[in-house]
């Protein structure tokens, strides 16, 4: 065995084994609330949150404690959202490829594991930083947190170690466990992995919403309930949901970057086509995430105002509100790259070129969506303008800053961007059933009645009062669902039995491997901006309304601020991963032979 | 698109409207949100 397998494990069972230790050297020697309140004669149970004061906060060194455990936690997350999810597409592809009988399948799927290897120390490195820097810096909140959590941290503990082994062994048996049933025993050990890393993730989910809308306790912290209804908290499940979706989402969009950086290092045309469909499958796992992403992100909303108004109010009605404007952005550049990959693949096929017209319409609608979802309600203007103006609303603009018109925006940004991904679908396929004709009418029924749907139901939204404009919104969810899986539906008879053409992998120009590129950085950026608002959400509070944040900053940094420091983790977590694509290409990269010496000269030969 | 194509094209938008009047409808009244009250003056 060579040394390099050994190391990562390693490392992480280092780092798993100093969590532990910090854990319990931070229940038994930091300062305890709890324990000064059972020498005072009271319950550790009943004894309330902490109240610090600033004095309680250490300072080292000059270090600003928030920015520091910030860094590190979105370095974390990044990494952990990433090899958390790239197993559950890995398996799902190694299925595919058992299902298929399809050898290709099967290698894809491992080269994705191969680039969650490289990032999976790099997780734990930065998960134990965190932790160090929590115990470190906020004392008092990790020993609430541990009180109420109790047992559960080790529990986490326990659960990396198995996260850790299973995902090991599923990736270094690949090989010995490739053919026939053993490979049904590689994929249980894929499945295995998958359920632990889910459960750490909604373990440490239940910890950071419990933040947020804490249960389980009173109103003075003190622990009235089990750690289950702590972890079961009300933000816990839409937490759940969205994080799983986006990581699946993120995930794919960085193999599909490290797909894009192959394909253009490669020089061999067999190679280059593995990475460029590697590089569209990527594309597709990223989007098949990405189009359930703001349903599940409006429930985890519309469940933040259902726990607190004021919560709600300051993440979309205050200065947190400017960010959603950035985040349309973002949203949009996202968009805009997959459509643009996706047109581009058109030249994969003959038939493709039959298909590029359409293209130009599909574009009118992203930008339009987009330009839709960037306008914000109130503008920031000058006394001069506001009087020009007439207000702060504009009077054509303004009606687009609410939400139906974003609504309406998204979905159709959504339903346009399936098409894109039909077309190129339909462009290797002739059909050659008596229902093509008739199926490919009822699907432009769909797609005309459905998308007028989605825009009635905006314009409904406009003229009913506030609790109908925001249920309205569920119907344009349901017709974007109703329209892709209707649609796929439909395809699938329509198709049945066509001809297929051949699909020219490669052939795709080094410019639309760019937008591979966006995905993964805009996706980033979103993240820690997302990742920014709901922790400012808790305003002045470790835990909302039971524990007070008394440190120095315990504000909401300035947008310019929280931009830069957001920007400032997105370049270097993008530097990370350069490094492992890096690292994945060297593991590859094999040395030429030296050329053998000639023979030595005898002593005689030298004479002659 | 052939005569056979368009009259099932027309019977699709039926359809299709038909079903998405019947799923919004079913979507408000499950949210409790009666259609028809909606814009009713308060």
């Amino acid at each position: 065995m060579t040394p390099g397998p050994i190391r990562p494990a390693f490392r992480a069972g280092i780092v798993m084994a100093s969590l532990v230790l910090v854990a319990a050297a931070a229940t038994g020697l930091l300062p305890d609330p709890a324990a000064a309140a059972a020498d005072q004669g009271m319950n550790a149970a009943t004894a309330g949150a902490p109240h610090v004061a600033r004095g309680d906060y250490p300072t080292i060194a000059g270090m600003s404690s928030r920015t520091t455990v910030w860094a590190l936690a979105q370095m974390h997350l990044f990494l952990a959202a990433f090899v958390l999810a790239v197993p559950l597409f890995s398996l799902a592809t190694e299925f595919m490829g058992k299902v298929t009988d399809d050898g290709r399948y099967d290698s894809m799927a491992h080269e994705f594991m191969k680039i969650t290897m490289a990032a999976y120390s790099f997780t734990a490195l930065a998960g134990g930083a965190l932790a160090l820097a929590l115990f470190l810096f906020y004392p008092p909140l990790m020993g609430y947190l541990l009180r109420v959590f109790r047992g559960q941290v080790l529990i986490y503990a326990l659960l990396f170690g198995l996260e850790s082994v299973t995902l090991y062994i599923y990736y270094y048996s690949w090989k010995a466990l490739r053919y026939g049933n053993r490979k049904w025993v590689h994929m249980s050990i894929g499945l295995l992995l998958n359920a632990v890393g889910l459960t750490l993730m909604f373990v440490a989910n239940g910890w950071a919403t419990f933040m947020m809308s804490p249960a389980g306790v009173d109103t003075t912290g003190a622990i009235t309930g089990t750690v289950w209804e702590a972890t079961r908290n009300p933000l816990w499940n839409p937490l759940n949901l969205h994080r799983f979706l986006a990581n699946i989402a993120y995930g794919g969009a960085i193999v599909g970057a490290y797909a894009a950086y192959m394909f253009l290092a490669e020089k061999d045309p067999a190679r280059r086509a593995h990475y460029d469909w590697m590089g569209y499958t990527s594309n597709f796992i990223a989007i098949l995430g990405f189009l359930p992403l703001p349903f599940a992100g409006y429930w985890l909303m519309a469940e933040i105002y259902s726990y607190s108004q004021q919560m709600g109010i300051t993440a979309m009605g205050g200065v947190l509100a400017w960010l959603f404007i950035i985040q349309a952005v973002l949203i949009g550049t996202i968009m805009l790259a997959a459509n643009y990959y996706l047109w581009s693949g058109l030249m994969r096929t003959d038939r493709g070129r039959k298909y590029v017209p359409y293209v130009k319409y599909v574009g009118v609608v992203i930008i339009g969506g987009f330009l839709v979802w960037v306008t914000p309600h109130t503008l920031i203007l000058t006394p001069s303008e506001v009087q020009v103006l007439g207000g702060t609303n504009h009077k054509l603009l303004g009606p687009l800053g609410i939400m139906p018109a974003k609504n309406t925006a998204v979905n159709l940004m959504l339903v346009f961007t399936f098409l894109s991904f039909q077309m190129f679908y339909r462009s290797s396929r002739i059909p050659t059933s008596r229902f093509a004709p008739a199926g490919n009418a009822i699907i432009y029924a769909l797609y005309i009645v459905g998308c007028l749907n989605i825009v009635g139901a905006g314009i409904y939204g406009y003229i009913t009062p506030t609790v109908y404009k925001v249920g309205a919104s569920v119907p344009q969810v349901v017709s974007t669902l109703v329209i892709i899986v209707g649609s796929v539906i439909i395809d699938i008879f329509r198709l049945r039995g066509a001809e297929t053409t051949t699909i020219h992998w490669g052939r795709m120009s080094p410019r639309s491997q760019y937008a591979l590129f966006v995905l993964p950085v805009a996706f980033t950026w979103l993240m820690g901006l997302m990742g920014y608002i709901r922790s400012s959400l808790r305003t002045y509070w470790h835990v909302y309304t039971v524990m007070r944040d008394n440190s120095a900053e315990a504000y909401i940094p300035t947008i310019g601020q929280a931009g830069n420091v957001i920007t400032l983790i997105t370049l270097g977590f993008m530097a990370v991963m350069v490094f492992v694509f890096w690292l994945s290409r060297l593991g590859e990269t094999r040395q030429a032979a030296p050329e053998p010496r000639p023979p030595a000269r005898t002593a005689t030969e030298t004479a002659r | 698109m052939t005569e056979r194509t368009w009259i099932v094209f027309l019977l699709a938008l039926l359809v299709w409207a038909f079903v998405f009047y019947g799923l919004d409808r079913a979507i408000m009244e499950g949210q409790g949100l009666p259609v028809g009250a909606d814009l009713m003056p308060r």
